[in-house]
């Protein structure tokens, strides 16, 4: 009778612990279903989502290529993310690689969520040999493994030749794209993620309003102001943005306008007192106007489910300029707008007359992981997505420009605006806040930027921003690597 | 003898694939989350450093989690009270009242829960809508043109916004489960409370709530698992945490602390303190709500 009841009580008491288990465990199965639901907070990661995939199967495109012996063999598996370029272009570059490389088989993991279908293996110590997946994704898949100190120097695959080309990846690819705190995080000179895709960030308008009104782009920030007085007399905000998220690009252009590119990449690093230098301060104050002037209901739709409001804000003549890249064309492509919508893009205004002024150049990034077991066929392979051959694949297929001598005078239409920005001036910034050990309870996105929401309402005042800033880059400074 | 040796064996290979499963898939994990939260690891590859209790005591300290812990509280409470009220009333009035529409009432209070989260969070951000929403142009038939009221903007109120919503999604499941054990009264309690004078409210609260009381305490232990469950799921699709972590709550910090600043560790360390939180409120609310059962 007693043994019953023990057990009874035993049982009741597991029972319980099981159901509150369940409260605390579950978050993350829901929070994977949760997270499906487009996020879209950050600009860096904005490129992740985007169109649906063409379901056509890849047609082995580099069947023409003379199929040499390069000596390579083996399976090599590759894991890239699906953003909106689709998975026809990684296909057929895949195919194409096999088609060079006799006896050489690739296996691509090619996911939207890639994260979900790749780490279960990484668990247990299986990993994919190349991992195509940009930092600032909200899984933070590359920044752990880049904190983590668990990839593989990629600086000898700069030394290598393209594969069929007389030149070396290194020479190829456009300066600036390998010797940044991205591709470089550890600051030792060596190359850990090779820069794919990029993009130019900066001020998204409607061109047409501009002409209707006989206004100007402003090329400084108080030309700016200028026009912001000028549309809120018309009934017109200055300015709006997607998610908080996007001012990552915007302020690190911002910044690097402001402070010079010296003391911009003391910041990156949160060099002590860098926050209270008039540079730094002048950016500040900048934002704090410009949350002045920023539409009043910005906040509320400011976050992963209702972004495209403000977005669309752009699109109906209630603000003037958002922070954005050219994905958000596709993105808003089905929205109504207003009567002679032109999408027209510009460099950040410059901080003072005659000033720089600064584009901030998003690219994503492939790299290694230090698990990978076919090191060698791996950088072989990354050295061949350099090649014209693969670049050409990736522009038709998906319309994925890489940073590489030559390309941009391949494009034409609406791209051709955007990474022109470039050929008139603006200064191209690429760099990112330098990696730390993980800071429990500290991200760039809840000091930098989600402020900037209580900015707009005036929950927060630019001191009170601006001490969080100071006192999380203490934090972050002494976890640096 | 040999008979209930033979039964007792039964019984055991009977229970044992449950036992077996809830060891694997409850109690190990939830052993694993404590064990988890002493390490620092970023979730994704093999390298763990083991701290010790480091990640609680950055978490006693952190502004972020006591804002997150705040705003859980405050769904629980707030969502507790006001669908527990909610629900006992209208499953007292649709059960024990003759109204017109009856059925109609229970499929309307009902459907809420039918609806996925994303969907709920869906009506909800078009109701809010700054301004073409519902709630801020019937408004507008009082305030006037003023400044649109930032339901999910300000950083007061976005909160509040959230539990609205979250009320709306739990009342009807409740009212549902209260219903069926009021329908198991005996009508007979009534007919004689009513010949002895009693009215409708002196019924509610001498017959009703006393015989259900029961089904009212294993709710209030759901009350506060599917709150914190829920509230992460409204808020991820409705706020993601923002305005700048104003509707942030337990398992959404936790979320973006193991899932997205590869913190897994501490994000399990948050995990803990749920656990103990959900745990002990459970307990405390067990025991304060215990009565002499009333049988009927």
């Amino acid at each position: 009778m007693k043994l019953k009841r023990v057990l009874s009580v035993v049982m009741a008491g597991a029972m319980v612990m099981g159901m509150t288990a369940c409260g605390g465990g579950s978050s993350s199965e829901s929070g994977g279903s949760a997270a499906a639901s487009d996020a879209k907070s950050s600009a860096v990661e904005s490129e992740a989502a985007g169109s649906e995939a063409g379901g056509s199967e890849a047609e082995a495109a580099g069947s023409e290529a003379p199929a040499e012996s390069t000596g390579l063999s083996g399976t090599l598996k590759v894991a890239a993310v699906e953003t909106a370029y689709g998975q026809d272009m990684w296909k057929e570059v895949c195919a194409a690689f096999e088609a060079a490389n006799e006896g050489v088989t690739v296996e691509l993991t090619i996911d939207k969520k890639l994260e979900d279908i790749i780490s279960p293996e990484m668990k247990s110590g299986v990993f994919p040999d190349v991992i195509m997946r940009a930092v600032g994704a909200e899984s933070g898949l590359t920044e752990t493994f880049v904190k983590d100190n668990n990839l593989i120097d990629l600086t000898d695959v700069l030394a290598m030749n393209v594969p069929g080309e007389s030149v070396t990846v290194g020479d190829k690819i456009l300066p600036g794209f390998v010797e940044n705190s991205i591709t470089n995080p550890y600051g030792d000179g060596k190359t850990y993620l090779m820069p794919m895709f990029y993009g130019p960030c900066g001020l998204f308008y409607n061109q047409g309003l501009f002409t209707e009104k006989g206004w100007e782009v402003p090329a400084t920030w108080d030309a700016m102001w200028e026009l912001g007085e000028t549309a809120k007399a018309e009934g017109i905000a200055l300015f709006t943005y997607p998610t908080a998220g996007y001012f990552d690009a915007f302020l690190y252009a911002l910044l690097h306008e402001s402070m010079g590119n010296d003391k911009f990449q003391e910041a990156l690093k949160y060099g002590e007192g860098i926050w209270d230098t008039p540079e730094a301060q002048a950016a500040f104050d900048i934002v704090e106007k410009l949350a002045s002037y920023t539409e009043s209901t910005t906040p509320a739709n400011a976050n992963d489910n209702d972004f495209r409001k403000n977005q669309q804000l752009i699109l109906d003549n209630k603000a003037l300029f958002m922070p954005n890249g050219n994905w958000v064309i596709g993105e808003m492509a089905d929205a109504p707008r207003a009567d002679g919508f032109e999408w027209g893009f510009t460099a950040l205004p410059a901080v003072t007359d005659g000033g720089e002024r600064a584009s901030y150049s998003f690219f994503e990034q492939i790299w290694m992981p230090a698990g990978a077991e076919n090191q060698d066929l791996g950088k072989a392979f990354i050295a061949f997505l350099y090649s014209d051959e693969a670049a050409g694949i990736f522009a038709e297929k998906g319309g994925a420009v890489q940073p590489i001598t030559g390309m941009t005078d391949k494009l034409d239409g609406d791209n051709k605006l955007y990474y022109s920005i470039y050929d008139t001036g603006a200064v191209a910034v690429m760099d990112a806040f330098a990696t730390t050990d993980p800071v429990e309870g500290i991200t760039a996105r809840s000091t930098f930027f989600d402020p900037i929401n209580s900015l707009v309402t005036g929950d927060k005042t630019k001191d009170d921003w601006v001490n969080q800033i100071k006192s999380d880059s203490d934090a972050l400074r002494a976890a640096l690597k | 003898m040999k008979n209930r040796k033979k039964k007792t064996g039964f019984i055991a290979l009977c229970v044992t694939p449950a036992i077996v499963l809830f060891i694997i898939f409850m109690i190990i994990p939830t052993i694993d989350v404590f064990r988890m939260s002493m390490y620092k690891w970023g979730g994704y590859t093999a390298d763990k450093t083991f701290v010790g209790m480091e990640n609680f005591s950055k978490l006693f300290t952190n502004p972020k989690f006591y804002q997150a812990f705040q705003n859980s509280i405050l769904l629980i409470v707030i969502v507790t009270l006001v669908t527990f009220c909610l629900a006992l009333v209208f499953a007292a009035i649709l059960s024990r009242e003759k109204i017109k529409g009856q059925n109609f009432f229970r499929i309307v209070f009902y459907i809420p829960n039918i609806l996925s989260v994303v969907v709920i969070s869906a009506i909800f951000s078009a109701i809010y809508d700054p301004n073409q929403g519902l709630l801020n142009s019937f408004l507008s038939l009082f305030r006037g043109e003023a400044d649109p009221i930032l339901w999910l903007g300000g950083q007061k109120l976005v909160i509040y916004s959230v539990t609205i919503a979250m009320i709306w999604q739990a009342v009807g499941y409740y009212m549902v489960m209260y219903m069926a054990s009021m329908a198991n009264v005996p009508d007979s309690l009534y007919e004689s409370a009513a010949l002895e004078g009693a009215g409708r409210i002196s019924q509610f609260f001498s017959i009703t709530l006393p015989l259900v009381w029961t089904n009212i305490r294993t709710t209030l232990t759901f009350f506060i698992i599917s709150t914190i469950n829920m509230s992460f799921l409204m808020v991820k699709a409705m706020t993601n945490g923002g305005p700048d972590g104003a509707s942030s709550v337990f398992l959404s910090y936790m979320y973006q602390e193991a899932y997205t600043n590869s913190s897994y560790g501490y994000g399990m360390a948050i995990g803990v303190m749920v656990f103990l939180f959900s745990f002990a409120l459970a307990g405390v609310l067990n025991a304060v709500t215990k009565r002499e059962e009333i049988e009927f």
